[in-house]
């Protein structure tokens, strides 16, 4: 069911890699993802500035492209470090939204208050943020 | 303290006695089980002329089986790690992250990476035991 859906083009970058395995492990084990995923559309960055790695999602029509770098002007830009990026797959959902209240949540939001991580298009594209972040949450 | 020859059967010792004495480890690992395997890629200037094959087994703040071993074990882990023997060595002395590691192509992964990241703080802390055992290193001795 998932065959296909989600296209790796940046298979030079590793980071690419690691995030196509994680989405597609993390669809496969839980179909309630699966229908936030095929509702998706728009595109977003991730920038690890520390390991010059940035790739772009782009999400369209129920499937994933995956490209190198920054391309085009993505809606939502994420910035951080590599050691950080995890902890946004540890953000629980809860009523349907990212729950910022127990040790993980404050922890994301620490990183944002301290300009450790950075969400350009947080306030225009809360839609699409809070869908990557179901699809990317493996709790 | 005393110091081990890096990949070592009494290095795995010194290493899975550490983990074994924390009790932070087995509060934060309560929900890990599975077995780990590390395989370092061969490099005969740095001392490591054949490939090595560690494995490690985890159950629920517990510790099981920590042995060199061969290939065919090795591959039998639910989660296999790999690098070259530098790499292993900069994690094993912290001097890089293993997340960003992993991230940038520098160690590799075979397995189910959301029950990793669910469990990241088992990892790591597992790492930072690691890091506190006094080691020889082969290009080093």
């Amino acid at each position: 069911m998932l065959e296909g859906v989600i296209e790796n083009r940046a298979e030079e970058v590793p980071f690419a890699g690691i995030l196509t395995d994680l989405l597609k492990t993390n669809l496969a084990q839980n179909p309630g993802k699966q229908s936030v995923f095929r509702k998706m559309g728009g595109t977003a960055a991730i920038d690890l500035a520390d390991i010059e790695t940035a790739v772009t999602l782009v999400f369209a029509g129920g499937r994933l492209r995956i490209e190198a770098g920054i391309v085009g002007k993505p809606d939502l830009v994420i910035r951080t470090a590599s050691d950080l990026v995890t902890d946004l797959n540890l953000l629980r959902i809860v009523g349907g939204l990212p729950w910022y209240f127990d040790e993980a949540g404050r922890r994301v939001v620490a990183h944002l208050l301290t300009g450790r991580l950075k969400i350009e298009g947080l306030f225009s594209h809360p839609l699409l943020l809070t869908r990557l972040t179901k699809i990317m949450s493996v709790m | 303290m005393a110091k081990h020859q890096a990949m070592t059967q009494e290095w795995l010792d010194a290493w899975k006695e550490k983990i074994a004495g924390s009790k932070e480890y087995k509060e934060i690992a309560k929900g890990w089980e599975g077995s780990v395997s590390i395989i370092v890629n061969p490099d005969p200037d740095k001392g490591i002329p054949e490939p090595l094959y560690l494995f490690t087994d985890y159950w629920h703040g517990d510790v099981k089986d920590f042995l060199i071993c061969d290939k065919a074990k090795a591959e039998s882990a639910k989660f296999i790690m790999s690098g070259d023997y530098a790499r292993w060595k900069q994690v094993a002395r912290k001097e890089i992250d293993s997340t960003k590691a992993l991230m940038q192509g520098k160690l590799k992964l075979k397995g189910d990476l959301t029950y990793i990241v669910r469990n990241i703080k088992s990892v790591n802390k597992v790492i930072d035991l690691l890091c506190e055992i006094e080691t020889v290193w082969p290009d080093e001795a």
